[in-house]
C-alpha cells in the first residue's frame, strides 16, 4: 500500500506542476500586467501610479527565465504557489491566505450541512424507492428526480428566496451573521435549496446503485433466509452498495473547503465561492489563480483518499 | 432524545429471528408515530424562526440600515476614489471643508476649518491658502495611538497631521490617483521625486518609518504649518478647485501613528482595513465581505462641543424650496449626527435586496430594474408602493454620458475640417436620447445638452443644444452639405463606413450599440460596432486609433472645470496620457476655459461657460446623451434623506423612527406557517398508501 500511495503522489505531483504552468500561460502571457493594474486602480489613475502598481505587485518584471534567470515572473510563481505563499490580492492588496482563511469558515458552515443533510435525505429516499421498485412509489420518485434534475439550480434559488423567503417569511431572503444564535437562520434557506437541487440526481444514482446490489446472489440467500426487506436493504444491500457511495462523497469532502459558488453567491455567504466570484468579477487574477490551485490539488487529494478509503470498507480491494 | 434507528434495528432483529406477524404491527405503528412526531418537531422547530436578518434588540436604536454590492479596495483616504470606498470613508474622515447638506448649486461650508481659507495672492500668478484649524479636535480612539505614549487611546488633531496626509499623496509607494491636481501645490512633485529617489539610493532609508522619510526629505515646499492650528498651503500657479480637494478625504488629517501601526504584520490589520479618522462615525465593525458598522464617535468635535454651533455639526436651517415642502428643515439647528449607527449588509443581487427593503429590513433602496414598472408607474411611485408608505427620492447626478469622436481621425476629426464638423452635426441630429432613455434607462434620467450637468454653476435649464433632438430632415441636409448625400461617401461610391468601439460587450450593451447604429443608417451611414474589453479599449483611446465610442464622465467636484477640461488641449489623451478621449484641440476653447479655471463665481465665469458650450455645441465633437437619475426609496420612518450624486455620503443628517419601524417589520413579516403543514400531509398521502400495502401483502 505504501508503494501504491508513494505512486499516487508523485503523478499528483506531476498534476500540480503541469497545472501551475497552465495557469502561468493563462494569468500572465494572455493578459497583460497593465491591464490588471488598470482595472484595479481605476480608469482615472495615471500612467505614473500604473506603473508603480505594477512594480509593487512584481509584475514588472520578465516573464521567462531565459529573460532573467534570477528575477522572473514564471519561477516566481512556482515558487510562490509551492510554499503556498500567494501574496497579495491584485484587486485590494490584502493577503490572499487570510482571505482564504476567513472564507474558509462560512463555507464549510455552508457546504457541512448540505453534505451531510444531502446524504440523510438522499439515501432513505434512494432506498425507499428501491424497496418500493416498480410501484407507483418508485416510479413516482423517479419522475420527481428526473423533474428536480431538469429544473435549473437558479430557479432553484429564486424561487426559494421568492417563495420562503418572501411570500412565506420564513426565513431571510439572504445574508449572513457568523453568530451561533443567527447562524441557523441564514443557512436554512441555502441549505434547503443545495438539497432540493442535488436531490433528484442523488437518489437517482444511489436507487440505481441499490437495485443493482439487490439483484445479487446474496440477496436472494438472505430472502431465502427470511429476512425481512427492511433488513435486506438496509443490512445487506445498503453496506455493499458503500463503495460507490464513498466515491461520491469522499470525493466531494475537499470541495467543501472551496464552498458553493451559486449558492454563496446569491445569499450572500462571505465563503471561497463567492470570493471566486468577486474575484473573477474584480479581475484579480491573484487571487483567482490561487483559487483554481487550491481546486486543484483538493480534486487530486480527494482522487487519493477515494482510491484508499476503498480499501476501508472493501476488504477485497488491494493496492497495488 | 428519542432513538428512533434503535426501535427500527429492534424490529428488525425480531423479523430475522422468525419473530410473528402479528407482532410487527405495533411496533412499526409506533414507530411511524414517533417518526410523524419528529417530523412535526423539526417542522416546528424550523418555523419557529423568522426571515429577521438582524439581532432582537435594535427597537429603540436610532440606526439606519443600508447595504453594499461589493466591498471597498480600500478605506486608505489617500487611495479611496470609489463610492464603495467613500460610503466609508465619508462618514469616517472628517475634512477642513465640507458641503451644504441641502444648498445646491453646491456650496462649501468650514468643516475642520474654522472658516474658508484666507486666499493670498503671490508673486508669479501664485496663490496661498491659509485654514485655522479648530482647536480640541480628536482623532476616534485607537490602539495606535499608544505609540505616541503608554495608554493613550487617542489625541489631538493639528496641523502636521494634514501635512503628514498631503506628503502620502506625493508618496509614489501610496498609489494615490490625485497626484495630478495635487502637484499643483508648490513642491509636490520635486518632493515627490526626492522621495523616490532617495528610496532608490539608499534601501535602508525605505525601511525608516515614512514620516521619518518625509521629515527627512524635508517635507513639501507648499505646505506649512507655522503654528498646530494652522496649515498654510502655497499653489505654484492659480487652481481655485484645489478647495474642492480639500472637502475630499484626500486631505483628511491621519495620524503617523495609524500608518505606523497598521501595517499588516504580526497579526495587525493594515491601514487600508482599518480606518483611524477624525469624523462623526468610527467604524467599529469591519468583515469586508458580509457587514460593516459605523457608530457614532464621542471624540467628534460635533458631540463633544455641541455649545461650538460648528456648521458642519448642525442640521442646517437653509433649503430650498422643495427641502421645505419636504420636511428636510424639521430638525434645523439640532446637533449632529441624528444618527447613531449605520449598519450595512452585503448584498450582491438586486433583487434579494429589494424584496428585504420591501420587507422594512432595509431603510432605504434602489430600484431593482426586474421590479421598475411595479414600482414606478407613469414616472411616479405604483399604488401599492405608496400604500406601504414609501416615498421616492429622485436626484440627478453629476454625470454625463456622451458618444465622442476621435478629433484625430481622417474622416470625422479636424483634419476634414468643416466637412467632419457638419458630419459629426448630422449624426448627433439622428439620435433621439428621449427614446434612448425611455427604452435603456426606464425614463431614468434627463437629456443632456451639453457636458454640463444640473446642480453644477454655469448650468442653464432653459439652454437647447441646436444639434440635439431627432430632427432627420435637418441631418440628411447636413450629410448632404457635408458631401455626403445620402450617406454615400463619394471616394468609394458606397456608403459612409465608420467603426464604433465599445467596452461593453454584454447583451444589454450591443443592443444599445445596434440601436445607435439603427439612427445612424437613416442617413445612409455604415457603422460597424467593434466591442472588446475595457482594457482593449482603452489601449485603442491611448493610441487614438478609435473613431466613435461611448463614455461617461463623473464629477469629482463640482466645478465646470471638471468637465470642461475634458476638452482641453494639454488633456490630450495621445498627446499628454490625459483624459481628453477626443483629442479635441481649440484656441479659442483653450482660451476660455483657462481664463474660467482661474475666475471665482460670478457674471464674466458665466459668460465664459455659455461661450464654451456653444463653442462644444457648434464643433459637436461629443453627442451629449443625457445626465443619469437615480430613483432612491425610502421608508416613512426615514427623515432628511438627500441624494448628493456624488460619493459623499451623509449619514449624520439622517435619522429614522425606530419604533414606527419595528412596529411595521412585524406587521409585514409575520410567518405563514400552514404551506408546512400541507406540504406534510402531502408527503404523507402520497407514501403512507404504498407502505400500508407493503404491510398487509407482507401480513
Amino acid at each position: 500500500m505504501g508503494a501504491y500511495v508513494l505512486r499516487r503522489l508523485m503523478y499528483g505531483v506531476g498534476v500540480v506542476l503541469g497545472v501551475l504552468f497552465l495557469l502561468f500561460l493563462l494569468f500572465f502571457t494572455v493578459t497583460a500586467p497593465d491591464d490588471i493594474a488598470r482595472k484595479a486602480l481605476g480608469e482615472k489613475a495615471p500612467a505614473e501610479v500604473i506603473e508603480q502598481w505594477k512594480a509593487n505587485h512584481g509584475y514588472d518584471r520578465p516573464l521567462w527565465p531565459w529573460q532573467d534567470l534570477d528575477d522572473n515572473l514564471l519561477f516566481d510563481h512556482y515558487r510562490k504557489m509551492l510554499t503556498f505563499d500567494f501574496g497579495l490580492s491584485d484587486a485590494d492588496d490584502a493577503p490572499i491566505m487570510e482571505r482564504i482563511k476567513q472564507g474558509m469558515g462560512p463555507s464549510l458552515s455552508l457546504t457541512v450541512p448540505l453534505l451531510i443533510l444531502g446524504l440523510i435525505a438522499a439515501i432513505p429516499l434512494s432506498l425507499l424507492v428501491a424497496f418500493f421498485r416498480e410501484t407507483y412509489i418508485d416510479r413516482m420518485g423517479v419522475f420527481l428526480c428526473v423533474l428536480a434534475m431538469s429544473v435549473s439550480s437558479l430557479l432553484y434559488i429564486i424561487g426559494a428566496q421568492y417563495l420562503i423567503g418572501k411570500i412565506l417569511r420564513w426565513y431571510p431572503i439572504s445574508g449572513f451573521d457568523a453568530d451561533p444564535m443567527m447562524l441557523p437562520r441564514f443557512l436554512a434557506l441555502p441549505v434547503m435549496v443545495g438539497i432540493l437541487s442535488g436531490i433528484g440526481g442523488d437518489v437517482r444514482f444511489y436507487r440505481t446503485v441499490f437495485l443493482e446490489e439487490s439483484t445479487r446472489d446474496f440477496v436472494r440467500t438472505a430472502r431465502a433466509k427470511g429476512a425481512s426487506e427492511a433488513r435486506i436493504m438496509t443490512a445487506h444491500v445498503l453496506r455493499n452498495a458503500l463503495i460507490p457511495i464513498l466515491t461520491r462523497v469522499v470525493l466531494a469532502i475537499p470541495f467543501l473547503f472551496t464552498g458553493s459558488i451559486l449558492l454563496e453567491a446569491f445569499f450572500g455567504i462571505p465563503g471561497l465561492g463567492s470570493i471566486t466570484v468577486d474575484a473573477i468579477h474584480a479581475n484579480d487574477f491573484s487571487t483567482l489563480r490561487t483559487m483554481v490551485y487550491i481546486g486543484s490539488l483538493l480534486f487530486i487529494v480527494g482522487q487519493l483518499a477515494t482510491d484508499l478509503s476503498y480499501g476501508l470498507v472493501d476488504p477485497r480491494v488491494r493496492f497495488e | 432524545m428519542e432513538a428512533h434507528p434503535v426501535s427500527t434495528g429492534t424490529t428488525a432483529d425480531e423479523i430475522m429471528t422468525g419473530g410473528q406477524g402479528e407482532s410487527l404491527l405495533r411496533p412499526r405503528a409506533a414507530a411511524f408515530r414517533r417518526a410523524f412526531c419528529a417530523l412535526g418537531l423539526i417542522a416546528v422547530g424550523l418555523l419557529a424562526c423568522s426571515n429577521d436578518p438582524y439581532p432582537p434588540g435594535d427597537a429603540d436604536d436610532v440606526v439606519y440600515y443600508s447595504s453594499f454590492t461589493d466591498p471597498p479596495r480600500t478605506l486608505d483616504p489617500a487611495e479611496a476614489y470609489s463610492s464603495r470606498s467613500h460610503a466609508l470613508t465619508g462618514a469616517i474622515y472628517d475634512t477642513l471643508l465640507k458641503y451644504h447638506f441641502l444648498k445646491r448649486p453646491f456650496e462649501l461650508i468650514p468643516g475642520l476649518a474654522e472658516s474658508l481659507p484666507e486666499i493670498t495672492r503671490l508673486e508669479g500668478g501664485r496663490d496661498r491658502y491659509r485654514f485655522e484649524i479648530r482647536r480640541d479636535l480628536l482623532f476616534h480612539d485607537d490602539p495606535c495611538f499608544e505609540l505616541g505614549g503608554e495608554g493613550r487611546r487617542t489625541r489631538e488633531i493639528v496641523a502636521q497631521d494634514f501635512a503628514f496626509e498631503i506628503a502620502r499623496l506625493a508618496d509614489a509607494n501610496v498609489n494615490s490617483p490625485v497626484i495630478e491636481p495635487f502637484s499643483n501645490i508648490e513642491g509636490f512633485t520635486e518632493f515627490s521625486k526626492a522621495l523616490s529617489a532617495r528610496r532608490e539610493e539608499d534601501s535602508a532609508f525605505g525601511e525608516l518609518p515614512v514620516q521619518e522619510q518625509y521629515a527627512a526629505i524635508g517635507g513639501i515646499s507648499g505646505v506649512v504649518t507655522p503654528t498646530p492650528y494652522v496649515l498654510e498651503i502655497t499653489l505654484g500657479r492659480a487652481y481655485p478647485q484645489i478647495l474642492y480637494w480639500f472637502a475630499t478625504e484626500f486631505a483628511s488629517p491621519i495620524p503617523w501613528e495609524a500608518i505606523a501601526y497598521y501595517d499588516g504584520e504580526e497579526g495587525r490589520p493594515r491601514f487600508a482595513d482599518h480606518p483611524v479618522g477624525s469624523g462623526p462615525y468610527q467604524l467599529t465593525v469591519y468583515e469586508k465581505q458580509s457587514r460593516w458598522v459605523l457608530e457614532k464617535s464621542e471624540n467628534w468635535y460635533g458631540v463633544r462641543h455641541p455649545e461650538w454651533k460648528a456648521p458642519a455639526a448642525v442640521y442646517p436651517s437653509e433649503g430650498t424650496e422643495e427641502d421645505r415642502r419636504l420636511g428636510r428643515l424639521a430638525d434645523a439647528g439640532k446637533a449632529l449626527p441624528l444618527t447613531d449607527r449605520v449598519e450595512f449588509r452585503r448584498e450582491k443581487e438586486g433583487i434579494p435586496r429589494f424584496n428585504k427593503f420591501l420587507q422594512g429590513y432595509y431603510d432605504g433602496s434602489g430600484i431593482a430594474k426586474e421590479s421598475f414598472d411595479q414600482v414606478i408607474q407613469e414616472g411616479s411611485l405604483s399604488p401599492e408602493m405608496i400604500e406601504q408608505g414609501v416615498w421616492l427620492d429622485r436626484t440627478i447626478e453629476p454625470v454625463v454620458f456622451y458618444l465622442g469622436f476621435n478629433m484625430d481621425d481622417p474622416i470625422v476629426g479636424t483634419a476634414k475640417g468643416d466637412r467632419a464638423r457638419k458630419l459629426r452635426q448630422a449624426m448627433s441630429l439622428a439620435i433621439d436620447p428621449e427614446e434612448y432613455l425611455r427604452i435603456f434607462h426606464n425614463g431614468r434620467g434627463l437629456v443632456a445638452e451639453s457636458p454640463l450637468p444640473p446642480s453644477l454653476y454655469g448650468y442653464d435649464p432653459e439652454y437647447r443644444n441646436p444639434y440635439r433632438g431627432l430632427d432627420l430632415e435637418r441631418a440628411k441636409q447636413l450629410m448632404k452639405d457635408a458631401g455626403y448625400p445620402g450617406g454615400i461617401d463619394p471616394e468609394t461610391g458606397e456608403a459612409l463606413k465608420l467603426v464604433f468601439s465599445s467596452y461593453n460587450t454584454s447583451t444589454s450593451g450591443l443592443l444599445t450599440y445596434q440601436w445607435y447604429t439603427s439612427a445612424w443608417k437613416q442617413l445612409g451611414i455604415d457603422v460597424e460596432i467593434e466591442a472588446t474589453n475595457y482594457n482593449q479599449f482603452q489601449e485603442k483611446v491611448r493610441n487614438g486609433a478609435l473613431q466613435l465610442f461611448e463614455f461617461g464622465w463623473g464629477a469629482d467636484y463640482p466645478d465646470p472645470e471638471n468637465f470642461f477640461f475634458l476638452f482641453w488641449s494639454e488633456m490630450s489623451r495621445v498627446k499628454n496620457g490625459g483624459p481628453n478621449e477626443t483629442n479635441y484641440s481649440n484656441p479659442e476653447f483653450d482660451r476660455l476655459f483657462l481664463s474660467m479655471k482661474a475666475r471665482p463665481n460670478g457674471p464674466e465665469r458665466y459668460a465664459e461657460i455659455r461661450e464654451m458650450v456653444s463653442i462644444l455645441a457648434e464643433d459637436a465633437l461629443w453627442i451629449p446623451i443625457f445626465h443619469r437619475e437615480t430613483f432612491t426609496l425610502y421608508h416613512d420612518w426615514v427623515r432628511n434623506a438627500k441624494d448628493y450624486g456624488m460619493s459623499i455620503p451623509f449619514y449624520q443628517y439622517r435619522t429614522v423612527d425606530p419604533r414606527s419601524r419595528a412596529e411595521l417589520r412585524k406587521t409585514w413579516n409575520e410567518p405563514i406557517v400552514w404551506p408546512a403543514w400541507v406540504l406534510l400531509v402531502i408527503a404523507v398521502g402520497l407514501i403512507a398508501p404504498g407502505i400500508v400495502t407493503y404491510i398487509k401483502e407482507r401480513q
